[in-house]
């Protein structure tokens, strides 16, 4: 009997050594942060009325919103995202080319994406975007995006 | 009449005194029972099970022990393993041999000419193997696609030292033949990992918990070649 016990906890402890023990916590792939300034007065922050944001053909992220800062996911199986931005029906169209560089992060959350080189373009047509820059030039360029702690690109309008 | 009554009862009262007497001085027994020495070799049955139950893929391992006095044991297991571990966002195999080192104490009071143990043990172990990324995806965020990679990537030379404990139990269930199962917590000393990636799977260690610690069962069978009594 007592050799019945034994192989009992033996299969139990066989059959319960393989539960999950740990959970995807770290960061994983970062967003690209972006805020909005006043075009006016560079240092201060300014909501857009009725923003929505969608990636170029795809569904929309943020729809008639009132937001001073927002967050836009870079496509990982490519090397440029376009991106569509409305204010009260203006539509401007920011350009995001990057490289990507894959690295490790854990058991549970795997591998995670950051991206190099990135160069952020707005169109000319300057329909409510002025400028990326606080001399509002339509161009800027980050080294690397690796977390969403502070904002990567400040758009003034 | 009388007279010879009473010398009956003082008859019987010394013979009892004296039956007494001579139970007391009963001389200890001398006969020691002697127990074989020798090298025990077996093999672990516990991966073919493990086999059945989990996504374990294949794997031996051979056990070995040479009684060295009457407690301990001088104890090794030399195996070789495959092992895919499936995650969330990987998939990897290892593959690779170990080897085993260490000392068993066994801390059980036979009766008589028994071989039972129930042993305590310490192993230094190393192992040398290869990990396998089969694929991965990419953790992104879900409103875009996702990047998957199926392109295998082999990275060789990877080793791995630790120290485990063991607690076991080993019964002689014939002539020489023995049954053993027990288990042991392990302690990575160190560790390579590929470059950009983790070891899931270490062989003989078995999975790489997120503190570098680890836990083995094993359920084998062994066959003592006896090389002298004693």
């Amino acid at each position: 009997m007592k050799k019945h016990y034994l192989l009992l906890s033996f299969i139990a402890l066989l059959v319960s050594s393989c539960e999950k023990d740990d959970f995807c916590i770290e960061p994983v792939t970062p967003n690209m942060v972006i805020r909005f300034y006043n075009a006016t007065n560079i240092t201060q922050t300014k909501s857009v009325e009725n923003l929505s944001v969608n990636p170029e053909g795809l569904d929309e992220l943020y729809s008639n919103a009132n937001l001073d800062s927002i967050l836009i996911p870079l496509d990982v199986t490519s090397n440029q995202i376009i991106y569509n931005l409305s204010s009260e029906s203006n539509i401007d169209v920011i350009t995001i080319n990057y490289d990507v560089e894959e690295v490790f992060v854990s058991r549970s959350c795997g591998f995670k994406a950051i991206f190099n080189n990135v160069s952020v373009s707005s169109d000319v047509s300057n329909d409510w975007i002025i400028g990326l820059t606080e001399t509002l030039e339509n161009t800027i360029t980050i080294p690397t995006i690796d977390n969403e702690t502070a904002a990567h690109v400040k758009i003034f309008h | 009449m009388l007279k010879s009554f009473i010398k009956i009862c003082f008859l019987i009262i010394f013979v009892r005194v004296s039956a007494q007497q001579n139970n007391d001085s009963i001389p200890k027994d001398s006969i020691v029972y002697k127990t074989n020495y020798g090298l025990r070799l077996g093999i672990d049955i516990s991966k073919p099970i493990r086999s059945l139950l989990q996504n374990y893929n294949s794997g031996i391992e051979i056990v070995g022990d040479y009684r060295i006095s009457k407690k301990w044991y001088v104890a090794s297991e030399l195996g070789n393993e495959k092992f895919t571990t499936s995650e969330d966002f990987t998939n990897s195999t290892s593959r690779g041999s170990y080897i085993k080192i260490g000392l068993n104490y066994n801390s059980y009071n036979n009766w008589l000419d028994m071989n039972n143990e129930i042993f305590t043990g310490f192993r230094y172990g190393f192992a040398t193997f290869e990990q396998t990324l089969n694929n991965y995806q990419i953790n992104s965020n879900p409103l875009l696609p996702s990047l998957t990679n199926n392109t295998p990537y082999t990275e060789n030379g990877l080793t791995a030292h630790w120290s485990e404990i063991l607690l076991g139990f080993r019964a002689e269930v014939y002539s020489n033949i023995f049954i053993t199962f027990s288990g042991s917590y392990k302690i990575m000393i160190s560790l390579k990992d590929p470059v950009n990636f983790k070891t899931h799977y270490a062989p003989g260690f078995n999975r790489v918990y997120t503190s570098n610690t680890g836990f083995g069962f094993n359920y084998t069978i062994s066959y003592l070649i006896p090389f002298r009594k004693k």
